[in-house]
């Protein structure tokens, strides 16, 4: 049995709606700004992310790699996902559960946590 | 004859014993959610965008509002050169044929994102134990989705002039509160603890609501509050 692949469509689709939203950068500085920043003064864990999507949007990939690098590099590692994503399918495999491991799911708390220190640290 | 939204209302205000049924099947429960959140959906778009065509055609007659000069720091003269060669809103009945086929996408789209986030944030906090894979959390939301439904119907005051003024706080409330109820339907459906399941919710909106959700608050707010 085919299966869909939905990390491949989506992706698509996240594709599409990034480089329309290229289109918007002239209108950027109508955006209100994050307002976690303006009460504390630091940044928040996606404080950057429009930009860098609107940089993205663009094609300025060093650009976007500036204002936060998580989505760059995620938008760059997208594709390898597709084309996982597409053989999984077409052979038919269901997804794989997400792991039940204690570490790994401490792993990605660490993670995000460390992309938020590294825009508070780079004063983002 | 039982009122319409009552189940939904007992539901809501008694959210630990509200999923306790056997799991329905996907299909069935995607189908009833179609149904009920669809037209409300709808409705709840028309009038937004007929509201927000109105706002668009007062902005460019009365200029930048204060607020928005103040906020973007824009040269005043500029900003009102922007807004006076601002196109012409399209007619009302040019755009609504439109939102026949964008608001059921739309229903879909919130229904998968919700799936995918609060699914990803309760294997963040340890609630999917009992291996119930994204099928569970995709039949959990659909059931939550068609009981939150009537959390759009009530938000359709906030569209009535003054009351949805006064009203703009209470269905905030309203929509915070409906936004954690999905963690029970969650818990309930993968077997872990509701404070999990509602934990998956935050999760999901500190991940990726911090910016976009309070913007898109904003919007919804000015809309519904202009004159």
């Amino acid at each position: 049995m085919r299966r869909v692949p939905w990390i491949a469509l989506g992706s698509l689709a996240l594709a599409l709606g990034v480089w329309l939203a290229g289109f918007l950068a002239p209108f950027a500085g109508f955006l209100p700004g994050c307002a976690f920043k303006r009460f504390t003064g630091i940044a928040c864990a996606t404080c950057g992310l429009t930009r860098s999507i609107l940089a993205l949007g663009q094609g300025h990939w060093r650009e976007a790699l500036h204002w936060y690098p998580a989505l760059a590099l995620l938008a760059g590692a997208a594709p390898v996902a597709a084309l996982w994503d597409l053989r999984r399918a077409w052979r038919g495999e269901p997804y794989p559960a997400l792991p039940a491991s204690r570490a790994l799911r401490f792993g990605a708390w660490l993670l995000l946590a460390g992309i938020w220190a590294l825009q508070v640290a780079r004063g983002i | 004859m039982e009122v319409p939204f009552a189940a939904s209302a007992r539901a809501l205000m008694r959210p630990a014993t509200a999923f306790t049924e056997p799991l329905p099947p996907l299909g069935r429960a995607l189908v009833r959610m179609l149904a009920v959140w669809v037209p409300l959906a709808l409705v709840d778009a028309l009038i937004m965008v007929w509201r927000a065509l109105q706002a668009y055609g007062q902005l460019r007659q009365s200029g930048p509002p204060d607020w928005l000069e103040r906020l973007s720091g824009a040269d005043p003269e500029v900003l009102w050169e922007v807004f006076r060669t601002l196109p012409a809103p399209p007619t009302f009945g040019r755009i609504w044929p439109w939102l026949l086929l964008i608001v059921p996408i739309g229903v879909l789209g919130t229904w998968i994102h919700h799936a995918v986030w609060d699914h990803t944030g309760l294997w963040l906090l340890g609630g999917l134990k009992g291996r119930r894979g994204f099928r569970t959390t995709l039949v959990a939301e659909a059931e939550v989705l068609r009981i939150a439904a009537l959390g759009t119907l009530i938000g359709l005051l906030g569209f009535v002039p003054i009351l949805g003024t006064v009203l703009s706080l209470p269905l905030m409330l309203l929509a915070g509160y409906l936004w954690l109820f999905r963690g029970f339907a969650l818990a309930a459906r993968h077997g872990c603890e509701p404070w999990r399941g509602v934990g998956a919710t935050v999760v999901h909106a500190v991940l990726l609501g911090t910016c976009a959700l309070g913007l898109a608050v904003m919007v919804l707010m000015l809309l519904r509050t202009a004159p």
